[in-house]
């Protein structure tokens, strides 16, 4: 226990020192600005999204239901699993084993997996579920660390670990786990669709095509699809449904063709992910490869990742502040946050691959279009986070009759109330960011995860195992910065 | 019957450079009944908790605001209490489908504590002196020889505070409880501890004291030192979910 | 309790995972994505009924995928470019390439400009391109990435990251060709049967964005097959393969590639590109 003379000043401090860090960045970052002449295309997007069209309705219903399908199954087993892995989180390998699976895109999972299972549902699944326990198991054992440690106090002190944390902290955090899981089922149908791309038969199947194809009008009809489908989740997704539709799920996910078993797993885990100068003992070699890949990939990976996620994610609270009051109940009144929320949704439902193309069509190729993609998006998910905790604290709190309103209510009341929890996530979305990097190489910006994306491209997995270490050896340095940094709050 | 349980010398206990507890020496005996006075921000609910951690295996502990779980019920927040005393699959299934055992053992409780009727309410439901008795109720079913309770009667009307008080008492050999109301601190105690800014400032029999000379401890502490007094935990900046 | 009933059904799914022998193929989506399952579907009829087992098509849609699939064995042929070929057959031992389209013989890669870059058309790789942005197709492309690669190397004996002044990865033929246009990079390389159907359905506007160097001609796309085909699907299979495909007439089919027929092709037909690839480090020795 630590006294804390005044928790408004440590805040200060951290987001003080956030920025500085920061504006720093700013200037070593490459944000030139390129002349374009976007127009024509941007109002072909534009054009396709106010007329969207799509010749074959069952086959558009299809891959809506198989999204759903993917997402509900994988967060059937990763949330549990991450519930029982938070129960351990404060053992130093589980908090290294989650880092590391987080910090792998759910593509790359995909891959990976692929090894093993083919192109199958079950590769689909894993390669949600499995970095999806990294995140529950991290979520879940930080809520438990905002629970009050009272509860614990007033039972027997022998009482063991299975028995006190079903009496005390999985009850007290009972709402926030189940708000969570709620919302991460959102971010699993996201998953789910982008997972599309290496083959299975969801929305990004076809999103992606007609994207890269400039088919705007079938592109925006999937996109909006996935908005209606994401923006009425809370009139599909029932208590009493859940069950009937995990079974309904399993019926329909897609066969697997052609895999016959027997994947290269174990050729995978001997020989392709170790160079093979290394294998073959020639400890010479494998010292000028780690020197070869620190100097041109690591390095300016790592270097650039750094410096366009700060920028990224300061603007990010930029944004939320900026933002999140449009959406609240509290703030923006009952009926006009309804466009504040229209336009949260709309953020974060749309790829930030087809965000990062839209500004790059706008602003030419540099760190520009990244990070303003990154805050976008990342920034209309905090908002809407912090908008709905808002509109829950709203329906259940004791007002009082001399708060201010108005600019001195958003500045003295709300924000602070918000502010914590906006800042937890902020430090969460950093470790997202770098993530989802690793699709950002249209931009010409060479991240960490752009060489891990070219890695896998050349199928060169020891390179993609080197920099997934150094991936999540970083994430791992992140975590223990922002968990220092909150304690302080 | 003199053996001690509680033992500090000279302890000092700091939040930083600000000492909460300030060079404390004090022995608490087996069977003792100790009532423990002071302004807010003295130190009292730091004491209790160094005094919890050298005897937990012997103490229940009410701490201030109870410690319920909101989403359970009043049984399930009780039972807590006992969960040392039942095993692992079986505090499971109590989830689902309440013991009988149990509720039998609780519902002689509840009636004690005049809460019959809200057995199976959640707590997040009751009052502030409901929720108050509930917490009491778990630290009786604790079944341990010692209770130190913080402020543990301070939200139940002034009747049943007094008749609850003298149960507690009863119920447990030794006890450290702190009170604000001096009354109740004469009536029921053998032993009188008054905190200021962290020091010890009296420590005494009851029967050598009086309701005047105890107002005149509080008087003395409430004046103009009271701005110094350490910032509870309780401002918004926190995210409490309790 | 859902969970235990969800472990349930998917043991009980798992065996079913295995299912009969069938003949499986995939193709590298590099044109015309769209309705792949439709179209392919056709070629899978008629393999199916030129080589008498069942056939079925696997949609993929990055090139790392297809040669996963190709090398655990999923898929047993798959019309592949010119380097993820050489990158499938080095993982997988054995395997053959059986035919090319008969355009893949002398295939090539567009450079193309935005009208603000002030290039002309040439017949030599300009200099005026250093310093200039530059996109690249998919990374694993051969028209898009590698070719166009190597003759930078060889024309300003230096990296491209190192030559342009940002250097991009569109992930696509059709991307490149949008962002040029735009002039979100001023250039790009781009497969020339792309820009060519793209230019004839009206998309290019060439006031806009215009070919300025034309790579010389190198072999691309391939069916390959893997080696142990004869051994599941009886002896002389990897030769009925090759005759159906050369046998391919139907210009529906074709116009899935599209391609004007299939060509007889061998692995030593690839050694350029091989050599080309480790040339410019994409593979290694």
């Amino acid at each position: 226990m630590k006294f804390q003379p005044s928790s408004a000043r440590r805040l200060n401090t951290v987001c003080l020192a956030m920025m500085a860090a920061a504006l720093l960045a700013l200037f070593f970052v490459d944000f030139q600005v390129y002349p374009v002449d976007p127009w024509q295309e941007l109002a072909r997007i534009g054009w396709g999204l106010l007329t969207p069209g799509w010749a074959d309705l069952p086959s558009l219903l299809n891959a809506l239901l198989q999204t759903v399908a993917f997402a509900l199954l994988a967060i059937t087993v990763a949330a549990p699993l991450g519930l029982l892995l938070a129960l351990v989180f404060d053992w130093r390998p589980v908090r290294l084993l989650c880092a590391s699976v987080r910090s792998v895109h759910e593509l790359f999972w995909g891959l990976i997996f692929m090894q093993l299972y083919g192109i199958s549902p079950l590769t689909g699944l894993l390669a949600i579920m499995v970095p999806f326990t990294g995140v529950f198991a991290k979520v879940f054992a930080e809520i438990f660390h905002q629970q009050s440690q009272q509860p614990a106090q007033t039972i027997a002190s022998s009482v063991g670990l299975v028995k006190r944390f079903s009496y005390t902290l999985i009850p007290q955090s009972w709402p926030a786990l189940l708000s969570y899981t709620r919302y991460r089922f959102e971010c699993a149908l996201r998953s789910s669709a982008i997972l599309g791309f290496i083959g299975l038969p969801t929305l990004g199947f076809h999103l992606e095509t007609a994207f890269k194809q400039g088919q705007y009008s079938e592109a925006g009809a999937l996109l909006w699809a996935f908005l209606l489908l994401i923006a009425s989740i809370r009139f599909w997704l029932r208590r009493w449904l859940i069950v009937p539709y995990i079974v309904a799920a399993i019926w329909m996910l897609p066969d697997t063709v052609g895999f016959q078993g027997g994947g290269s797993l174990w050729q995978f885990v001997s020989r392709d992910i170790w160079p093979s100068v290394l294998l073959d003992g020639d400890w010479e070699g494998f010292r000028n490869w780690l020197v070869m890949m620190f100097d041109s990939q690591i390095w300016p990976g790592l270097w650039q990742t750094l410096l366009l996620t700060q920028v990224a994610v300061v603007l990010t609270g930029l944004l939320v502040l900026v933002a999140y009051p449009m959406a609240t109940q509290v703030l923006a009144g009952s009926i006009m946050r309804w466009p504040g929320r229209f336009v949260l949704l709309v953020l974060r439902c749309t790829p930030e691959m087809v965000l990062a193309y839209v500004l790059l069509l706008l602003l030419g190729p540099s760190g520009l279009p990244v990070v303003f993609a990154l805050a976008l998006h990342n920034g209309g998910l905090i908002a809407f986070l912090v908008a709905n905790a808002s509109d829950v604290e709203y329906r259940n709190r004791v007002r009082r009759p001399d708060d201010p309103t108005g600019v001195a209510f958003y500045a003295y009341v709300e924000t602070p109330r918000r502010f914590p929890a906006m800042l937890a996530f902020l430090f969460y979305r950093w470790e997202v960011i770098l993530r989802e990097s690793a699709i950002m190489g249209i931009l010409g910006v060479a991240t960490l995860g752009f060489y891990i994306d070219s890695a896998f491209e050349e199928i060169r997995y020891e390179r993609a195992f080197l920099l997934i270490i150094v991936t999540a050896v970083l994430n791992m340095l992140v975590d223990g910065v922002s968990r220092r940094l909150r304690s302080k709050i | 019957m003199n053996e001690s349980l509680f033992e500090l010398n000279g302890f000092t206990f700091r939040y930083g450079s600000t000492p909460v507890l300030d060079d404390i020496t004090l022995t608490i005996s087996r069977g003792e009944k100790v009532a423990l006075l002071g302004p807010s921000g003295a130190g009292k609910s730091t004491l209790l908790t160094v005094l919890y951690e050298q005897q937990s295996a012997l103490s229940a502990l009410q701490p201030q605001g109870g410690g319920l779980v909101d989403l359970l019920s009043v049984y399930h927040n009780i039972f807590m209490g006992g969960l040392d005393r039942v095993s692992t699959i079986a505090a499971l299934w109590n989830l689902v489908r309440p013991l009988r055992t149990g509720v039998a053992e609780i519902s002689q409780i509840v009636q004690t504590l005049g809460l019959d009727d809200k057995l199976w309410h959640s707590v997040d439901r009751l009052s502030g002196g409901q929720r108050q008795r509930v917490a009491l109720g778990r630290a009786l079913y604790r079944h341990q020889p010692v209770f130190l309770g913080d402020e543990p009667v301070s939200s139940i009307d002034p009747v049943q505070a007094q008749s609850l008080l003298a149960y507690v008492l009863q119920q447990h050999e030794t006890a450290v409880i702190s009170l604000h109301n001096r009354q109740l601190a004469l009536e029921h105690f053998d032993r009188v501890l008054v905190l200021r800014d962290g020091r010890l400032c009296c420590d005494s029999p009851v029967k050598a004291l009086s309701c005047d000379q105890l107002d005149e401890l509080y008087t003395q502490t409430e004046s103009p030192l009271d701005h110094n007094a350490p910032v509870t935990k309780n401002d918004g900046w926190v995210i409490r979910t309790s | 309790m859902p969970i235990i009933r969800f472990w349930c059904v998917l043991l009980l799914w798992v065996p079913l995972l295995v299912r009969a022998d069938a003949f499986v193929f995939t193709a590298i989506p590099d044109q015309d994505e769209s309705h792949l399952q439709q179209r392919f579907g056709k070629v899978a009829d008629y393999l199916a009924k030129e080589l008498g087992v069942e056939v079925q098509y696997i949609p993929v849609k990055s090139y790392a995928a297809a040669i996963t699939a190709f090398r655990n064995n999923q898929v047993q042929l798959a019309w592949f470019g010119g380097l993820s070929g050489v990158q499938a057959r080095r993982l997988v031992p054995g395997s053959e390439a059986l035919a090319q389209g008969y355009e893949d013989q002398f295939f090539k890669s567009y450079f193309i400009a935005h009208k603000s870059a002030a290039l002309q058309p040439s017949a030599a790789l300009p200099s005026e391109l250093k310093g200039m942005t530059f996109t690249f197709g998919s990374k694993g492309s051969t028209s898009g990435r590698l070719m166009p690669e190597f003759y930078l190397r060889e024309h300003f004996k230096a990296a491209p990251e190192a030559v342009f002044s940002r250097v991009g990865f569109s992930g696509d033929h059709s991307r490149t060709i949008a962002q040029v246009q735009a002039g979100a990079y001023q250039v790009g390389a781009v497969n020339y049967s792309v820009w060519d159907s793209e230019l004839a359905a009206g998309k290019i506007d060439l006031s806009k964005v215009q070919v300025i160097w034309t790579t010389p001609t190198y072999p691309d796309y391939q069916w390959t097959v893997r080696g142990d085909v004869d051994q599941h699907f009886g002896n002389g299979f990897k030769s009925k393969v090759r005759e159906a495909l050369l046998n391919m007439k139907d210009p529906d089919l074709l116009a899935s590639f599209p391609r004007q027929s299939f060509v007889p092709a061998s692995n030593a037909d690839y050694a350029p590109i091989e050599a080309t690839a480790k040339a410019i480090g994409l593979l290694d020795e």
